[in-house]
């Protein structure tokens, strides 16, 4: 344990940025795949271009990450508390592969599970024992999200129908608010989607690092909290280079919803994932006597199924596609224990063949070995480039931003401008 | 946000300009051939005048909500039928318009004792016309009405075509001292009054097809 700890405070930098690729890759195909889930529907039906969806997603998940991710994270530590940099990046590693072969074998992926696989396949490696309550938890959450998402897609399916029928409003003043709604619940979804499965993306690490708290004058970012941006970042960056085209597939061909479909999916899906990730909530459920809800990252893609069958089951579908229900169930079986297998055999190779400390048996339970932090990372100077990094992001994000901005207004100038002349040669 | 801006409210207030053209339209061709039967040309070229500036209108009004609805991606799922409708109305003018051009151009001799039927097919065919309008207009507020308000658009239709089938018989079984061509030519000024219920049955059959989908 004690030489785990010496070999990596000897990590240098690149080493670190070398290490945490692997959970930067996996944060970039979350983004790729899973910004679909929010705002695949609205982008592929038109009802929002894919840039306003990217830019709005990319924000949000950011901001549901630094904010709200870490009850989410707590319970994968739980579950394993990978205490080497180089176990955190084989278990990531191992998980974005499972993610990736998944999605070719067209498996309704979920990084959750095969992260969790992962961690189990550590736990197997190092020797360290699974928790079986916290993974017991985790499992009846990944059945109960899909079940949640069905429950409150009926709920608002029905009650927006009412309100349709009974409000009597203009077809074209509906679906106006429908999409000012559905970029709402689009932010609101993304804000649910960083902070729940954020854990994924940067849970196996934050046991191994301890950086350097950074301030900003007006707010402080805590270590894990600089590695959920980090993660959000990559998770930014794959919605903007990546999801388009799942939209494109998600919104017109999979799955043609109508929009007030669509967005009792992005509404559903945003509350279930916000549930499973609020500490507040989770808290006033259990000071009120009631069944607190464990923190757990669920599904989106999965919450997002169970809510599409759920507003199949309030119209009257009779046959519910059945194999999309079992491919769910495969999933939650292959994508575990193909994930746990190929930790095992990374593992292996990464310690035996590269000589990288991948950790060790936690000496007082899975828990406390991270708080006797038997392989923090804890680099001044990491935290100081962080800080750097964050700054430069946030700066090429303001004058992306401004350049889009400028573009898009002198589309629209153009576009006027055509308009007034077509309009004066016609009379 | 689409809610902030006006385009919503202007093309809301445009479809309904465009539909109250296409019912003002309707009432001037019942007025226009009344007044073509009662020889009271003045009046029937004022009202042919009136019909020209609703269809250029009507046209303008139609190029401008295709317009909006496919540069602000307005109903983009059910947009391409709200378009092809208006196409579809704007024909019931179009046909309007060209039905009074030919009165006016070639000025049929119709019969004094034809006046009444005439009279009927136009109130006929000029009704179907009218309640495709509110069915219409319904489809945007309240969908689940559109079916039961296009029964009537049918029975009109149908009662055009029974009216002009007993005209046509009468003209060419009962009339026998009218030439074929003048015969051809009353039969022809029938099939073009005749259109604009048939152009009216079209639209129903699409406007049906496209309140089941969105009530889906």
């Amino acid at each position: 344990m004690h030489e785990g700890n010496h070999k990596s405070e000897n990590y240098n930098r690149s080493m670190i940025i070398l290490f945490l690729t692997s959970g930067l890759f996996l944060g970039w195909s979350l983004g790729a795949n899973d910004a679909a889930n929010v705002f695949g529907s609205a982008v592929g039906s038109k009802m929002i271009s894919f840039w306003k969806a990217a830019i709005i997603a990319s924000v949000f998940v950011i901001l549901g990450a630094v904010f709200q991710g870490s009850g989410t994270s707590e319970t994968l530590s739980k579950l394993g508390a990978v205490n080497a940099l180089g176990g955190s990046f084989t278990v990531a590693l191992a998980a974005a592969v499972t993610v990736y072969l998944m999605v070719k074998f067209s498996i309704p992926v979920s990084s959750t599970q095969s992260i969790v696989g992962a961690i189990i396949g550590w736990n197997l490696f190092t020797g360290n024992t699974t928790d079986r309550s916290v993974l017991t938890q985790i499992v009846t959450t990944w059945v109960a999200g899909p079940v949640l998402g069905a429950i409150f897609a009926v709920i608002l399916v029905s009650i927006l129908m009412k309100i349709k029928k009974k409000a009597g409003i203009h077809l074209i003043r509906f679906e106006s608010y429908i999409r000012t709604s559905l970029i709402i619940a689009g932010a609101f979804g993304a804000y649910s989607l960083g902070a729940n499965n954020i854990a994924n993306v940067m849970g196996v690490f934050v046991p191994a690092f301890n950086l350097q708290e950074l301030s900003f004058g007006f707010f402080t970012l805590s270590s894990p909290q600089q590695l959920f941006l980090l993660g959000g970042l990559a998770i930014a960056a794959g919605i903007l280079s990546y999801s388009g085209k799942v939209m494109q597939v998600v919104g017109s061909s999979i799955v043609e919803l109508s929009s007030e479909a669509a967005l009792v999916v992005v509404l559903s899906q945003g509350i279930v994932l916000f549930l499973f990730s609020s500490s507040g909530i989770s808290e006033f459920l259990k000071n009120n006597g009631l069944f607190p809800l464990p923190l757990v990252p669920v599904s989106s893609t999965q919450v997002v199924i169970g809510s599409i069958i759920g507003i199949g089951f309030y119209k009257g579908a009779r046959n519910i596609n059945f194999r999309l229900l079992g491919s769910i169930g495969a999933g939650w079986l292959i994508t575990p224990v193909f994930s746990g297998l190929l930790a095992c055999l990374t593992l292996y190779f990464v310690k035996n063949v590269f000589s990288v400390d991948v950790g060790s048996r936690n000496s007082t339970g899975t828990i406390s070995g991270i708080t006797e932090g038997s392989a923090n990372i804890s680099d001044a100077s990491a935290s100081g480039i962080l800080g750097y990094f964050i700054i430069g992001v946030l700066i090429v994000g303001v004058i992306s931003l401004l350049l889009y901005y400028i573009l898009e207004r002198k589309k629209k100038i153009e576009f006027q401008r055509s308009e007034e002349k077509f309009w004066k040669y016609l009379k | 946000m689409p809610v902030f801006k006006r385009t919503t409210k202007n093309l809301i207030l445009k479809i309904d300009e465009f539909f109250d053209n296409v019912d003002l339209g309707l009432l001037v061709f019942r007025e226009a051939v009344k007044d073509y039967l009662q020889k009271d040309m003045e009046a029937f070229e004022r009202h042919v005048q009136k019909v020209g500036s609703l269809e250029s209108t009507a046209d303008r009004l139609q190029r401008s909500i295709e317009n909006e609805m496919i540069t602000h991606s307005i109903l983009p799922q059910h947009r391409g039928e709200v378009i092809t409708l208006i196409d579809v109305m704007d024909e019931i003018l179009d046909t309007i318009k060209s039905s009074l051009d030919e009165f006016s151009i070639e000025l049929p001799d119709i019969p004094p004792s034809l006046n009444r039927d005439f009279l009927n097919i136009t109130e006929a065919s000029v009704s179907a016309g009218e309640e495709l309008v509110p069915a219409a207009r319904a489809y945007f507020k309240a969908p689940y009405t559109v079916r039961e308000k296009l029964l009537k658009v049918y029975y009109f239709e149908s009662e055009t075509d029974k009216i002009t089938k007993s005209t046509k018989k009468i003209i060419f079984q009962e009339m026998k001292e009218l030439e074929l061509a003048h015969k051809n030519h009353l039969r022809y000024i029938i099939n073009r009054i005749g259109d604009i219920s048939d152009n009216a049955q079209k639209a129903a059959d699409l406007l049906s097809a496209m309140s089941i989908k969105i009530l889906m």
